[in-house]
C-alpha cells in the first residue's frame, strides 16, 4: 500500500501559506529592531553597517541552515560548534602542510561532512535520539580537537585564501553572495523539491511518512550529512576570516545556531518552518549584538538584552502561530 | 626583561638534590605533585602545565596533569578533586576553575592533609601553603601605559572586555582605564565584551569601526581578541595600535610582523615552575616563599627575543631567582 498520496501528509507549501504568515511577522520584528537602532544610532542605517551586519550574520546562518533541517525533522544536532572547530583545524593544518586553499577547503568540507553522516548514521541505524546521539559526538569532537592542537593555535594562511572570509567583490563582501546562495537552494530544496517536502513529512508523522514509502532512514542520513556538511563551510569561512584557527572556536557557534533556527520559527517537534525563517533569526541575533555596540550598552546588560530578545521572539512566534491556527 | 632564563638547569638542581639528601630524612625525590588546570584551549595553561613538568623533572618529582574535559567546569574539576583525595599525591598544585567556588574542593584538600599551591587564580579560601600568581591589573595598567606613550599620551582608545565577572577581565580592565585617566589627552569611545573570543572581538571591532570614524588604539583583555581586533582593522583597511595580553605565541609572532604593538606576558611557564618548586620544597622540608605575585613584563618589538623560544627549550627560574621575580 504504497499508494497513499503523499500530498495528502505534506501538502505543497505555497508561498501564502501559515509559513508564509509566520515569515511575515519575523520579518516585521527585524524590521522592528532595524527601526529602533536607526533611530538611536547614526550609523546603524550606513550601508557599511549593513553589510556588516549581514557578513557578521552569514556565519551563522551557515551552521544554522544545516541545522534547520535537521529540526525539521523533529531532531537536533549539537555536535555542529565542535563540527566547526574540527574541521577548521583539520583544513588549516591541510592548508599549512600543502600549500593549497583548495585541497584544505575540501577537506573542511568532507570532514564536517563525515562527523554529519556518524551522526546519521547513529540517529538512523543505532537508533540513537539524535540530541544524545550529537551531544555525544559533541564531547568525541571536542576532545580529538584538544588532543590535535595541544592547547596551540594554528594561524597564517595564504591572501587568496582570505578573499573568501574578508574580500569583496563589487562593493558586497563574498560571505554576503555564498549567504545569498545557500538561502536559495535551502529554501529551493525544502520547499520545491520531493526531498524537502519528505523531510517536512518526516518531522510531522515519522510513521506516516515511513508508510508512505518515504525512505526515512536515508533521508535523515541525508539531513545530517548536510548540516555537517555547512558546519564545514563555516569553518572554511571562519578560518580564512580570522586567519587562525583553535580548539575552543565551536564552543560559541552551537548555541547561537540553535537560537537563530528558533527564533526564525521552526518548531523544535519537526515538521514546521524555513530556512529563510532562519536567516531572519541569525539577522535578528547580529542586529541585537550590532545595536549593542554602536550604543555601547555596558558588557554587563549584552547578555541580559540577548536573552530577552530571544525569549520574546520566540512568544511571539507562539502567539501569532497560534492566532493563525 | 625581569626574568633570568640564564641558569641551566643543571647547575640549579644539582646544589638542590644535594642539599636535599643531606638535611632532614625527607623523601629526596620521587614524589608525584597533582597539577589542576583550568581547560585544554587556552594555550596559557600549556605553558603552565610545560612549566610544572619541567621542575618537577628536574628535581625528580613526577607531575599528574589533571583538566577538565570541559573547558573550566566547576563540578568536574569538583570530581577531580575527589578522585586525587583518594589517590593521595605528595602535594597539589591547584588553579580553581572558579575563584569562590571551588572553595570546598580546596577544603576536602585541606582534610585530607595534601599540602597545596595556589597558582594564576587566587583562591577565595583555603589553606595553602604558597601563592604564585600574576597581577591582573599592573599587567592591564602596564600594557595600557605602554599603548598611551607610544601615542603620545593622546587619541581614541577602545577597549574589548574579556568575560564579564571573571577575576582575570575585572582587574584587567581596571588597569585598562586607570591607563586611559592618567591621560587627559586619551578618549576611551567604548568598552564593550569580546568575551575572549576571536570572533566576537572581530565582531566588536567591525561594529566599532562604523559608529567611530578615528580609533587610534585597541586595549584587547587576551592576545585572541587583539588579532581578531588586528583582522578587523585589516579588513576595513584602518590602522590603528593594538595590545593584547598572555604572551601566546600568536602574539609573538604578530609582534615580530609589527601587526601588534605588544602583549602582557602572563607568566603562565614561571607560574608553573615556582609553583611546583614551591610544593617539591615544602615536601622535603625546605624554606618556601608564601606568596609571589610577577611583576608584569610587556613584550615589544624590542624584548621579544626570550619569549621567541619553544615552550620545551625554556627554562625555569631558580628559587633565588623567585624572589627578584616578585616576592612579598
Amino acid at each position: 500500500m504504497t499508494d497513499i498520496s503523499k500530498e495528502a501528509i505534506a501538502p505543497p507549501r505555497s508561498f501564502l501559506s501559515q509559513d508564509a504568515i509566520q515569515l511575515f511577522y519575523r520579518l516585521l520584528a527585524a524590521l522592528l529592531i532595524c527601526a529602533v537602532l536607526a533611530v538611536l544610532s547614526d550609523s546603524f542605517l550606513s550601508l557599511g553597517n549593513i553589510l556588516n551586519v549581514l557578513r557578521q550574520a552569514s556565519l551563522t546562518f551557515f551552521i544554522a541552515s544545516g541545522l534547520t533541517l535537521v529540526v525539521l525533522t523533529a531532531g537536533l544536532d549539537l555536535s555542529v560548534g565542535a563540527n566547526v572547530a574540527l574541521s577548521a583545524c583539520i583544513a588549516g593544518t591541510v592548508i599549512h602542510k600543502t600549500g593549497s586553499p583548495a585541497l584544505g577547503i575540501l577537506t573542511g568540507l568532507a570532514c564536517g561532512g563525515i562527523v554529519g553522516l556518524l551522526n546519521g548514521i547513529m540517529v538512523t541505524a543505532l537508533r540513537i535520539p539524535s540530541f544524545i546521539a550529537t551531544y555525544g559526538m559533541l564531547w568525541v569532537l571536542n576532545g580529538l580537537t584538544y588532543w590535535y592542537m595541544a592547547g596551540e593555535t594554528l594561524h597564517g594562511f595564504p591572501a587568496g585564501f582570505r578573499q573568501i572570509g574578508s574580500g569583496y567583490l563589487f562593493g558586497l563582501p563574498i560571505p554576503v553572495y555564498l549567504l545569498l546562495v545557500f538561502l536559495g537552494i535551502g529554501t529551493l530544496f525544502a520547499q520545491r523539491t520531493i526531498w524537502g517536502q519528505e523531510i517536512y513529512a518526516i518531522g510531522a508523522n515519522p510513521v506516516a511518512a515511513r508508510l508512505s514509502g518515504i525512505p526515512v532512514a536515508r533521508r535523515l542520513l541525508l539531513v545530517y550529512a548536510v548540516s555537517g556538511t555547512m558546519a564545514g563551510l563555516a569553518s572554511i569561512i571562519f578560518l580564512s576570516r580570522l586567519n587562525s584557527a583553535e580548539a575552543d572556536i565551536g564552543e560559541s557557534l552551537t548555541l547561537p545556531a540553535i537560537a537563530a533556527v528558533l527564533i526564525g520559527g521552526t518548531s523544535l517537534f519537526g515538521g514546521v518552518g524555513t530556512v529563510f525563517g532562519t536567516f531572519i533569526g541569525a539577522l535578528i541575533l547580529t542586529l541585537v549584538l550590532n545595536g549593542m555596540n554602536l550604543l555601547s550598552v555596558s558588557a554587563n546588560w549584552q547578555p541580559l538584552v540577548t536573552g530577552i530578545i530571544v525569549i520574546l521572539a520566540v512568544w511571539l512566534d507562539m502567539k501569532t502561530r497560534r492566532r493563525a491556527q | 626583561m625581569k626574568l633570568t632564563l640564564g641558569y641551566s638547569t643543571c647547575s640549579f638542581a644539582l646544589p638542590l638534590l644535594m642539599a636535599a639528601a643531606f638535611t632532614t630524612g625527607a623523601r629526596a625525590d620521587g614524589e608525584t605533585i597533582a597539577v589542576f588546570t583550568k581547560n585544554q584551549t587556552n594555550p596559557f595553561f600549556q605553558t603552565v602545565r610545560v612549566g610544572a613538568d619541567n621542575m618537577a623533572k628536574s628535581l625528580n618529582a613526577k607531575t599528574l596533569q589533571y583538566i577538565p574535559t570541559k573547558p573550566d567546569s566547576i563540578p568536574e574539576q569538583l570530581s577531580q578533586i575527589e578522585d586525587v583525595v583518594v589517590k593521595k599525591p605528595s602535594a597539589i598544585v591547584f588553579t580553581p576553575v572558579d575563584y569562590k567556588a571551588m572553595v570546598p574542593g580546596v577544603e576536602k584538600i585541606n582534610e585530607a592533609k595534601i599540602p597545596v599551591v595556589n597558582i594564576t587564580d587566587r583562591s577565595a579560601g583555603g589553606k595553602f601553603l604558597s601563592f604564585v600568581g600574576a597581577d591582573d591589573y599592573s599587567l592591564g595598567l602596564e600594557t595600557a601605559r605602554f599603548l598611551l606613550k607610544t601615542l603620545g599620551g593622546k587619541g581614541n582608545i577602545v577597549i574589548i572586555e574579556g568575560v564579564k565577572g571573571s577575576l582575570t577581565n575585572v582587574d584587567r580592565v581596571r588597569g585598562f582605564n586607570d591607563a586611559i585617566k592618567e591621560n587627559p589627552g586619551a578618549k576611551l569611545l567604548a568598552s564593550q565584551p569580546g568575551n575572549y573570543q576571536r570572533l566576537q572581538a572581530l565582531q566588536v571591532m567591525e561594529n566599532l569601526m562604523q559608529s567611530n570614524s578615528q580609533i587610534d588604539g585597541v586595549l584587547a583583555a587576551n592576545d585572541a581578541m587583539a588579532v581578531g581586533a588586528i583582522e578587523a582593522l585589516d579588513g576595513a583597511n584602518r590602522k590603528a595600535q593594538v595590545i593584547g595580553i598572555n604572551g601566546t605565541k600568536e602574539a609573538i609572532d604578530a609582534i615580530k610582523s609589527g601587526k601588534l604593538l605588544a602583549s602582557g606576558d602572563y607568566n603562565g611557564f614561571a607560574q608553573g615552575c615556582l609553583g611546583t618548586m614551591m610544593a617539591i620544597r615544602s615536601l622535603r622540608n625546605q624554606p618556601v616563599i608564601s606568596e609571589i605575585v610577577l611583576k608584569p613584563t610587556v613584550i615589544t618589538k624590542d624584548n621579544y627575543q626570550p619569549f621567541d623560544v619553544p615552550l620545551e627549550q625554556r627554562t625555569c627560574p631558580t628559587f633565588e631567582d623567585a624572589g627578584k621575580l616578585g616576592a612579598k
